[in-house]
């Protein structure tokens, strides 16, 4: 039996002209929010950004395609040199589908619904509630992970595939959650490392992903 | 009046490749279908992360052939899976490198796969999750939300469950035929024939 040759991913039988994704239209369902991005961010063009509040994406940030950024429950805030992979969900609602408000903080002024520090890696599908919800700077969520609403989570934290993150909960700076909800304090001391390797990450994928934030200004 | 066929929920290529309509493959020009693959809605494959060659280096003037993703024949990625090429700092520069599946790889829904290489005839369940340059050896089971740690090298024939996971099994001597995707790949598309009694 003769061996296939490999063949690329067809495009449109009817078009002649190269089609370099098939990207089927996602409605954009929801009203379009107010955005601040800083001019050096990388936002890709089939990223989804919804709700009435305000969406902030600072300087050097990359959003892959499909990725959601969603401010139905207040502002969405995401640090310097973030990367957020695709359909991951920031201000994402909880279980039963209830999109929280953060509650005021000491001061008084609202939280936003979720703010990322700098250098925070959102993998792949995960879900970050909305709520007052805190990331620390450099810490990855993993895949799949779910922090629930109201959670703050401390600096170079370590969230592995699939863990989950209870509503309100405190995570200390440093821990790395794993197995099914283990936690352990990462002395490795890296942070200035992972820090730098982000940044070269930042340097390829601003170059691989074409950005068009005046889509959604 | 012209009547057209009605469109079907699958794009059927000449080598035999079912690609739902509702998939979402960036990059295309950089994704390798073997042949007889059946990618269902909802998938998700990164082929934009590519490896960026220096131009120094390219023979045939420019990325010609670039590819991120190469993907066997009968394999079967089921609704909502994400395949993305593994990437980490290789000589001072990140770099993403091809990810490769076997022939007979069978992805279950929900999956995020992010290997650096899956062997033939392997079994993914679904909501599983393959960390980056995790490499599968061919005639793999791996179970249902199984989470696969990153660098982990999973050895021929065995049966992988946990998070992280772990090798808890290995495959029995009759259980090879169960990893063949051929009927598999009847069942599916325009005009799906129902499976053999």
């Amino acid at each position: 039996m003769s061996s296939a040759t490999p063949s690329p991913v067809p495009s449109s039988a009817h078009g002649h002209h190269k089609r370099h994704s098939i990207l089927p239209a996602v409605s954009q369902s929801g009203p379009k929010p107010p955005v601040q991005f800083s001019s050096s961010c990388t936002i890709a063009d089939s990223a989804l950004l919804t709700g009435p509040h305000t969406i902030i994406v600072s300087t050097e940030s990359v959003i892959h395609p499909r990725a959601r950024l969603e401010s139905l429950g207040g502002r969405v805030t995401v640090g310097r040199r973030c990367i957020v992979h695709e359909r991951a969900c920031l201000g994402a609602a909880d279980l039963q589908g209830r999109y929280h408000k953060g509650s005021p903080d000491k001061e008084g002024r609202s939280m936003g619904a979720v703010t990322l520090g700098d250098y925070v890696t959102v993998e792949v599908g995960a879900q970050v509630e909305s709520g007052g919800t805190v990331i620390g700077e450099g810490t990855t969520v993993g895949i799949g992970t779910r922090v629930g609403a109201g959670a703050v989570v401390g600096k170079h934290c370590t969230l592995t595939a699939n863990s989950t993150v209870a509503a309100g909960e405190v995570i200390p700076d440093y821990t790395v959650i794993y197995s099914n909800g283990l936690r352990r304090i990462d002395k490795r001391g890296v942070s200035d490392l992972k820090n730098k390797a982000q940044a070269r990450q930042i340097d390829v994928l601003r170059r691989m992903i074409p950005s068009n934030p005046g889509k959604f200004q | 009046m012209s009547r057209r066929p009605p469109r079907g929920e699958y794009i059927e290529t000449d080598t035999g490749n079912k690609v739902a309509r509702k998939a979402t493959l960036v990059g295309t020009q950089n994704i390798m279908l073997g042949g007889k693959t059946v990618i269902q809605p909802d998938v998700m494959i990164r082929g934009d992360l590519a490896r960026t060659i220096p131009p120094a280096q390219s023979a045939s003037g420019g990325p010609a052939n670039n590819t991120a993703v190469a993907i066997g024949r009968y394999c079967f990625l089921s609704r909502g899976c994400c395949l993305r090429p593994p990437g980490r700092m290789y000589k001072g520069v990140f770099t993403f490198m091809p990810l490769r599946l076997g022939d007979h790889v069978f992805v279950g829904p929900g999956t995020v796969v992010q290997a650096a290489q899956i062997g033939n005839h392997v079994h993914i369940g679904g909501k599983v999750v393959i960390g980056e340059f995790a490499i599968i050896k061919d005639y793999v089971k791996v179970l249902d939300g199984s989470v696969v740690p990153p660098n982990m090298v999973i050895p021929s024939f065995s049966i992988v469950a946990g998070q992280p996971a772990r090798i808890i099994g290995e495959i029995p001597e009759g259980g090879i035929e169960a990893f063949e995707l051929r009927d598999l790949y009847k069942t599916v598309g325009n005009n799906p024939q129902p499976t053999a009694p």
